[in-house]
């Protein structure tokens, strides 16, 4: 099976579609598709120099902007429907890209313990074994 | 403050998803004269809106101005009733020169996000809290507090223990009902009341929903204005706008019905995130793997950080 991801959307220019905002929520979320981010959640972030609170379902959130590694790039791809087939070709579309994540915490500040700040370690050393 | 659209358009001018405190100025009599001070809270019910704590103080012997007011308990007096007496709390120079009051107003999103908290801070908490911020704001500010009255929906023996604590130079009286008992604590009642319907009357849905409390009625679940609200204004993923309080049972059976699972990782009772590290009883009658090799471990660095080979697209 082959993979192919299409762009219609132009080399990145747009910023409204390509430097949008990402949240990563400590909270298995089950659906899929576009959510009211803007209207239910963006209102209710606070800043306290760098140290963020919201809240989502009731529940208070701690968070904090996470930048992508230097040299990536984060892109959105959806695929208008994946096939009955196990081995067919899959075709996605890219819909939009994010330079920032901000991470939440669930009642806890971040820290460089929390499971995706030490993931991207790997960026760093992936680097230093798989690089030129 | 000299009326009640005064009011409203201070509370306009507050976000309505944080605390704030509405206070008047401390006659000045109160500095000198002892002065008794009642508490009562508003709103605690309701699956809507924010939770309103009153306080209200004069003289010790200025039981009579409170009665001219109108104060008795609360619940016996309209809407109509309270607002007019309030209106005479702002006005009348008796009033003005005898009584001083304050509000807190306790916001959903701060109720839901306590009771949510990893180490559970229940509404018995919050409203404590709330009436010793109340209490020590008004000492502080050079009241001559000798007696403080508290009305209470809880077990008042534990909540008398600690104001008494915090305040052992104040004569305090905790009483269930004790809104229809001290003119002050209906003092303070008015004030906490009036307060939370004028917060609702002027709503402001952050999310963008045009909507007046004479739809979403009262707030209490039983209801039909709110039930059909708590029904309705559901979104998928977020659940409700933040007028809503999430924890109350009425809007958590809604949600696990009506909107998107979410889970959050799981908590047991002493704060700590669970591990399953204990096997499964079955797990010691099955059979070893068929040819016997082990799959390989992946090196600590990558289960540290669990990371592991997964497909993107799956």
């Amino acid at each position: 099976m082959s993979i192919q991801v299409e762009n219609n959307l132009g080399n990145g220019d747009n910023k409204e579609v390509f430097e949008q905002r990402a949240h990563f929520i400590p909270c298995k979320v089950e659906e899929d598709g576009e959510a009211n981010v803007k209207k239910y959640f963006e209102p209710y972030i606070t800043d306290d120099s760098g140290d963020l609170t919201a809240t989502f379902r009731g529940y208070p959130l701690d968070g904090t902007k996470i930048a992508l590694p230097e040299g990536y790039r984060a892109v959105i791809a959806t695929e208008t429907k994946r096939p009955l087939a196990e081995d067919a070709d899959r075709r996605f579309q890219v819909a939009g890209g994010f330079k920032e994540v901000i991470y939440w915490n669930w009642d806890k500040k971040p820290s460089k313990n929390d499971n995706l700040t030490k993931a991207m370690d790997w960026i760093d050393i992936a680097a230093a074994i798989h690089g030129d | 403050m000299n009326s009640l659209e005064q009011l409203q358009d201070y509370i306009k001018t507050k976000n309505n998803s944080r605390n704030f405190i509405n206070i008047s100025d401390v006659p000045e009599v109160c500095k000198t004269e002892p002065c008794m001070l009642g508490v009562d809270e508003a709103g605690r019910g309701p699956v809507l809106g924010p939770m309103v704590y009153g306080i209200a103080y004069c003289p010790v012997n200025k039981n009579s101005i409170l009665e001219s007011l109108g104060c008795a308990d609360s619940k016996a007096l309209t809407e109509e009733k309270r607002d007019e007496i309030l209106l005479k709390m702002f006005t009348n120079d008796d009033a003005v020169n005898n009584v001083g009051w304050a509000a807190e107003i306790i916001s959903p999103s701060y109720i839901s996000n306590s009771m949510y908290k990893r180490a559970k801070h229940s509404l018995n908490e919050v409203s404590m809290d709330s009436a010793i911020k109340l209490i020590k704001r008004v000492a502080e500010s050079g009241v001559n507090l000798t007696e403080v009255y508290v009305d209470t929906v809880g077990p008042p023996e534990k909540y008398q223990a600690r104001l008494s604590q915090i305040f052992p130079d104040y004569k305090i009286t905790v009483a269930k009902k004790a809104d229809s008992i001290y003119p002050i604590v209906s003092a303070a009642s008015i004030v906490a009341k009036v307060t939370r319907d004028h917060c609702l009357k002027v709503w402001h849905f952050q999310e963008g929903l045009e909507m007046s409390y004479k739809e979403f009625g009262s707030g209490y679940p039983g209801d039909p204005l709110t039930k059909k609200f708590i029904r309705d204004q559901i979104d998928k993923v977020f659940g409700y706008p933040s007028l809503v309080r999430f924890s109350w049972s009425t809007a958590e059976v809604m949600l696990q019905g009506k909107a998107a699972t979410c889970t959050f990782e799981d908590v047991d009772d002493d704060g700590q995130t669970k591990k399953a590290n204990t096997k499964s009883i079955s797990s010691f009658f099955t059979m070893p793997n068929e040819n016997g090799t082990k799959k390989r471990k992946r090196h600590k660095f990558f289960e540290e950080r669990y990371l592991s080979m997964k497909n993107a697209f799956e």
